[in-house]
């Protein structure tokens, strides 16, 4: 009560101070986010609008220019959907699982098992790169989804286990106790005691995977050349490719492209902004 | 047989006794070994071997990591990236802790939690969609970037094909360097510096300059070494923007190792090389992120 009051009173005394934060931060948010506006103006233009004017908006708007651009870009935007959707959903079974029977079990080896996974954080990608191209190549899996969302799980999961077993056990005794006395077996304990508690934690887990597999650019690009298959990382160069470097490069479609491209995670940060901050800052804890 | 997870006392011999949960991991290891454990084993075996990745791979000891030393690209691409993660560490650290000390200082709540969130939105963004954005902002035709300076009169530049300019390009990307997650982490830091301190701080009458220096920075140093260690591994791992962008080009200005290893071994079939190239960046990163942990913080008393 008296804090709120003494902040009232310093706000009174010193406006000028929290206007000039606002107004700094207000300009660093305008040139963080300017260039996606621009992209957004950029991208209702025709080309004689573009080199006319490009900067500021001009009528008539080209929506038209969406719709081109998003029937080249949905086969990658489903594919993406696809090996996220999939690489998060094994994520999430296998990392809540595991998490789970390290927390709540006792058995031969338990920490060594959990360090050895644990140590996982600490090798780069970079490292694994080559040689891990090379045994996705020689599984036959080139070309094809799995290639993907097979490394993608096994990575993924990674960090998920470790998130997840410190939250398992912290959860109290009793309450698997008492499923227990009322007949539920392991897999019952799971999904139906340990699961539904750690709702938001999994939120989170899901929010980072989907980030991190939709952006990656380089693994995709090592592993898929079938245009059928490519995710939005590397179908947008195509399709960049496609729009800009014929004759003439048609700027309103390729920018219209580029928006198109990052409308579903947009999207789902709408929808979950909360765990979306959340999971990108324990995301960092990885590092 | 479900017991809970309390530590029991360690005995010397314990009998490997399968059990369930052993087979509970299974498939967690499974996909572990496969992906995760035998490739870092692999690039550490083959860094001794020439292998272009069809024919069986020959031994040939050091050579790979001799041929280093001679290879004038790699040594170019060495400068470049301490350039890169000197300029990364300082502005990926200094600019997010201003606009975290900013945000952080505001009075209404409502507002702290608008610009957090404002400034995730560039993480929502694809990297790839971030590249191409920057590369018409540097076009040298239509670019956003000639359009401003031309209102001051500075001619037009070919920001990503003259070698001078390529490299500062590429680490100028992420301006205004305040996107993603750093602010959110810093700004997690502050928030865990009891309000105790700063009202004892503003008691003994501390202004705002001096309580920044004497009391936020060093209480928010363990953010800042996670920071360090992350902005380190993120600059020697990525190198996106080349591969898009410039090719390490113009000339090898803009090369790294990570991209020269990507070209050996996707360009040219050199793997054994990318390898040891690999392995050499792993070592890097390992003796870094150390040093950086190693970093005394300050007493905070």
């Amino acid at each position: 009560m008296s804090e709120a009051r003494q902040a009232n009173a310093s706000r009174r005394r010193v406006p000028w101070c929290e206007w000039a934060k606002h107004g700094i931060m207000l300009g660093i948010v305008a040139l963080v986010l300017y260039p996606f506006a621009m992209l957004v103006v950029l991208s209702l233009k025709d080309n004689a609008q573009f080199f006319h004017e490009p900067w500021l908006p001009t009528w008539p708007l080209h929506p038209g220019n969406y719709s081109a651009s998003a029937r080249l870009l949905i086969r990658y935007i489903l594919n993406s959907i696809f090996v996220s959707g999939a690489s998060c959903a094994g994520v999430l079974l296998l990392s809540s699982f595991s998490a789970f029977t390290f927390a709540r079990f006792q058995f031969f080896g338990r920490r060594f098992l959990f360090l050895a996974i644990i140590v996982l954080m600490m090798v780069p990608g970079i490292l694994g790169l080559v040689p891990t191209f090379m045994v996705v190549k020689n599984l036959g899996l080139l070309n094809t989804r799995w290639a993907l969302i097979l490394p993608y799980i096994a990575g993924g999961q990674v960090v998920g286990i470790f998130l997840l077993r410190s939250f398992f056990s912290a959860m109290p005794d009793d309450l698997f106790d008492a499923a227990k006395i009322d007949g539920a077996g392991d897999f019952r304990m799971y999904a139906s005691v340990a699961l539904p508690l750690c709702k938001p934690m999994l939120a989170t887990i899901a929010i980072m995977n989907v980030q991190a597999t939709w952006n990656d650019l380089i693994w995709p690009l090592v592993c898929l050349s079938d245009d059928k298959l490519k995710t939005v990382s590397i179908g947008l160069l195509s399709f960049q490719s496609q729009v800009a470097m014929a004759t003439t490069t048609r700027w309103g479609p390729l920018f219209a492209g580029y928006v198109v491209a990052s409308i579903p995670l947009l999207l789902l940060f709408l929808v979950a902004s909360r765990a979306f901050v959340q999971g990108l800052t324990s995301g960092a804890l990885k590092a | 047989m479900v017991k809970p997870a309390t530590r029991k006392p360690r005995r010397l011999f314990k009998t490997v006794r399968p059990s369930r949960a052993h087979l509970y991991l299974a498939p967690t290891f499974m996909l572990l070994g496969v992906f995760c454990y035998y490739p870092p084993l692999l690039a550490f075996a083959r860094s001794f071997y020439t292998w272009n990745g069809a024919n069986a791979a020959t031994w040939c000891g050091l050579d790979n990591f001799r041929f280093m030393l001679n290879d004038e690209v790699l040594l170019t691409s060495v400068w470049n990236q301490i350039k890169i993660v000197l300029f990364a560490t300082v502005v990926g650290i200094s600019a997010p802790f201003i606009a975290a000390e900013l945000i952080f200082n505001l009075h209404s709540a409502r507002a702290r939690y608008w610009y957090r969130v404002l400034l995730v939105v560039p993480m929502v963004v694809p990297g790839v969609v971030l590249i191409l954005l920057w590369q018409f902002i540097y076009d040298p035709n239509v670019g956003l970037l000639n359009a401003l300076l031309g209102h001051f009169g500075i001619g037009a530049q070919a920001w990503l094909h003259d070698p001078k300019l390529a490299l500062w390009a590429i680490m100028c990307m992420g301006f205004p360097f305040v996107g993603g997650v750093n602010v959110l982490i810093i700004l997690a830091g502050l928030n865990n510096i009891g309000t105790d301190v700063f009202d004892a701080a503003r008691i003994d009458g501390v202004g705002f300059v001096q309580r920044m220096v004497k009391i936020d920075i060093p209480l928010v140093m363990g953010q800042v070494k996670l920071l360090l260690i992350m902005v380190t591994i993120g600059a020697l791992n990525g190198y996106g923007a080349q591969l898009i962008l410039t090719d390490g080009g113009p000339g090898y200005s803009t090369m790294v190792p990570g991209l020269h290893m990507y070209h050996q071994a996707f360009l040219f079939d050199r793997l054994g090389y990318a390898c040891a190239i690999g392995l050499m960046l792993f070592l890097v990163i390992l003796v870094l992120t150390a040093f950086y942990m190693g970093i005394k913080e300050p007493d905070t008393q």
